[in-house]
């Protein structure tokens, strides 16, 4: 078995009509064995950038923390927060510099990027382990339950979502997938981002 | 083969480790503390690779303890769990990485909150209302979903705890004969008899 | 030293429920670019007031370069803390930090120390709300309410006599510009003399937060406060 799969886990986020949605499962397993329903794999990194880490459990601590330190560090000496598009390359820098020892981690990022014009475009970016960037119109999954994610999104999916119909299609999409999943599932937790409000819910899902 | 326990309550944390100290098949003790008292709210169970378990133990301890002496106050179980799976997430990465389980019960005095952290060699860290390592964990997760009660009182714990030890008995082929039972509250750490 | 008897004034009065902060500039004019602090930025005009963690604010007098380097420092040492301990560094810990640092330069020969004095504003749950102040030689100690920069003896021995135990954050903010006011030099307070800031807890998320006031922000706390210009002078 590879060690992406040591704890289990999923990501995904989606794009919607100005607005994006990032959800997770919350198990942390070990193997076969759950250990906790409240492992949270998705961090906000501002008001409007989230990023999400599935992968090896000792990374997803270890790499928020350092996104944190970066962030914060970036926030204070700049004075003001970062964009969606340049955290994801702070994110894929950060991966790369391990290339031949790296983090087992592949992040999702969402967020909403600040135009020329003053509003916020929808933004959504996967990477690989390594940091190989991959940018979608539509949705990006990751985790042991990628594969479905995929599946059920590709039917679920449809542009111009208004935020809470995304809510639905994401939430619908994720519990779907993670119940063909043995490592993903035991609850869920789903962020949808507006330009002036973050939504947070958290759902029960199929608790075995 | 090492079996531990924690759990937590109403204004407490129980921790327990069996006392059996193994070298291949043979027993070579049977009365060792395999709990660090790490301060005076702070208590750290640990398995896994023999000889890694007790070094790695000690050098947190001291580590703990110098920053005790060096700082105003001492480290709260949040940011000292933190600092061990740091530690331990480094080590992983190491050239000889450390292979220990932890876990970690300890009462905060500035939040008046009792903490559990359930840690494994890779640095993997969760907080969580009860928690086991080794062989223990397959039988007594089960039975802790069934009777753990967040809000239940000290005797209450130790009923639960009492159930774990008796089926990891009943069930468990290399089952150990005696166990180490530490509690954390707001007084302090003070040890148990079952 | 020297260079600090001469600095802007830097106030801080810790109340019941926060700790104000307020400095004085030195550098003005009507010829100084503050285009940048306008918007955006978590406030303050960048001179007198910083923000060097989530959870502390400092204000410093003395040699702005030499402070500039230190206030990076103590970003850098607050942020290491949280990395190493995820939780803010508490108050006192980020003052022993940037003493240390200043107490080495009083002790090898061929540099000279840092020539900056520093107001640490700061919470956390071990001792709730602190003040701290700092000197160049590395000496720290915790404050109710004090002083450094020009003038600090008399706003001092004015803060002793009017300063009250369990005050709440208002009646702090009060006395910090009425003791402003009558240390600084000139007649009226503006924001293009003054930087001001608070920190208190939030009232949702029971997280410390910090508020450097931007220029319009501090001249409308003036004008409530009955010390701001009157509306028809020379820089309307």
């Amino acid at each position: 078995m590879s060690i992406m799969q040591y704890n289990g886990g999923s990501v995904i986020a989606m794009v919607g009509k100005d607005c994006v949605a990032i959800a997770s499962d919350l198990r942390l397993g070990s193997q076969a064995m759950g250990i906790s329903s409240h492992f949270e794999k998705i961090f906000p990194m501002t008001d409007r950038v989230y990023v999400g880490l599935p992968g090896l459990a000792t990374d997803v601590t270890t790499l928020h923390h350092q996104f944190r330190y970066r962030l914060n560090m970036y926030t204070i000496k700049e004075e003001r927060e970062i964009e969606p598009e340049t955290f994801a390359h702070l994110v894929s820098s950060t991966l790369y510099e391990k290339r031949f020892g790296p983090y087992f981690i592949e992040p999702v990022i969402a967020g909403l990027q600040k135009t020329a014009s003053g509003d916020f475009k929808p933004y959504i970016a996967a990477t690989d382990l390594i940091g190989c960037l991959n940018f979608a119109k539509d949705f990006v999954v990751a985790g042991t339950a990628s594969d479905k994610l995929f599946g059920v999104a590709e039917g679920l999916w449809e542009p111009d979502l208004e935020p809470e119909d995304l809510f639905e299609t994401i939430a619908q999409t994720l519990l779907n997938a993670v119940d063909r999943d043995a490592y993903s599932g035991w609850g869920a937790v789903v962020y949808v981002l507006t330009k002036d409000k973050v939504i947070k819910r958290e759902l029960k899902g199929r608790m075995d | 083969m090492d079996v531990s326990f924690a759990i937590t309550g109403k204004g407490y944390v129980i921790v327990a480790a069996d006392t059996t100290a193994a070298r291949s098949i043979v027993k070579m003790k049977t009365d060792e503390d395999k709990i660090k008292v790490l301060s005076p709210h702070l208590l750290m169970a640990y398995s896994g690779e023999p000889g890694d378990t007790v070094q790695f133990a000690e050098f947190v301890e001291r580590n703990i303890r110098l920053y005790h002496i060096r700082n105003p106050h001492g480290l709260r179980p949040q940011s000292a769990a933190s600092w061990i799976r740091r530690t331990l997430a480094d080590s992983l990465r190491s050239r000889r990485p450390y292979s220990v389980n932890l876990l970690l019960g300890g009462y905060d005095t500035s939040e008046h909150a009792p903490h559990l952290y359930w840690m494994d060699y890779l640095g993997t860290m969760v907080e969580v209302p009860f928690a086991a390592h080794g062989y223990g964990a397959y039988f007594a997760l089960g039975l802790l979903d069934r009777y753990h009660d967040p809000e239940g009182s000290l005797e209450d714990g130790l009923a639960t705890l009492r159930r774990c030890i008796d089926e990891v008995a009943k069930r468990l082929v290399v089952a150990p004969g005696q166990y180490k039972v530490k509690v954390v509250d707001k007084d302090g750490v003070r040890e148990i008899a079952l | 030293m020297e260079a600090i008897s001469h600095a802007g004034t830097v106030l801080g009065v810790l109340a019941r429920d926060g700790v104000v902060l307020a400095a004085e500039k030195k550098v003005t004019g009507k010829l100084l670019d503050l285009s940048g602090v306008k918007e955006g930025g978590y406030g303050g005009s960048g001179e007198k007031i910083f923000s060097l963690n989530a959870n502390v604010v400092a204000g410093v007098a003395g040699i702005t370069a030499d402070a500039n380097s230190l206030v990076n420092y103590a970003r850098q040492a607050a942020q290491r803390h949280l990395l190493h301990y995820n939780e803010d560094i508490p108050v006192e810990l980020l003052a022993q930090r940037l003493c240390d640092l200043k107490q080495g330069y009083t002790q090898y020969g061929g540099l000279r120390p840092f020539g900056v004095s520093l107001l640490y504003a700061g919470y956390d749950p071990h001792y709730h709300f602190q003040l701290y102040h700092s000197d160049p030689s590395g000496n720290y100690s915790g404050w109710k309410a004090t002083c450094i920069g020009a003038n600090s003896g008399t706003a001092q021995s004015l803060l002793k006599q009017e300063y009250k135990e369990e005050m709440g954050v208002e009646d702090a903010v009060a006395l910090v510009l009425r003791v402003m006011s009558k240390t600084m030099d000139s007649t009226t307070l503006g924001s293009e003399k003054l930087e001001f800031a608070t920190l208190t807890l939030d009232p949702v998320t029971k997280q410390p937060k910090a508020k450097i006031y931007k220029p319009a922000e501090v001249d409308a706390l003036l004008q409530k406060q009955g010390l701001g210009k009157k509306e028809d002078t020379e820089t309307r």
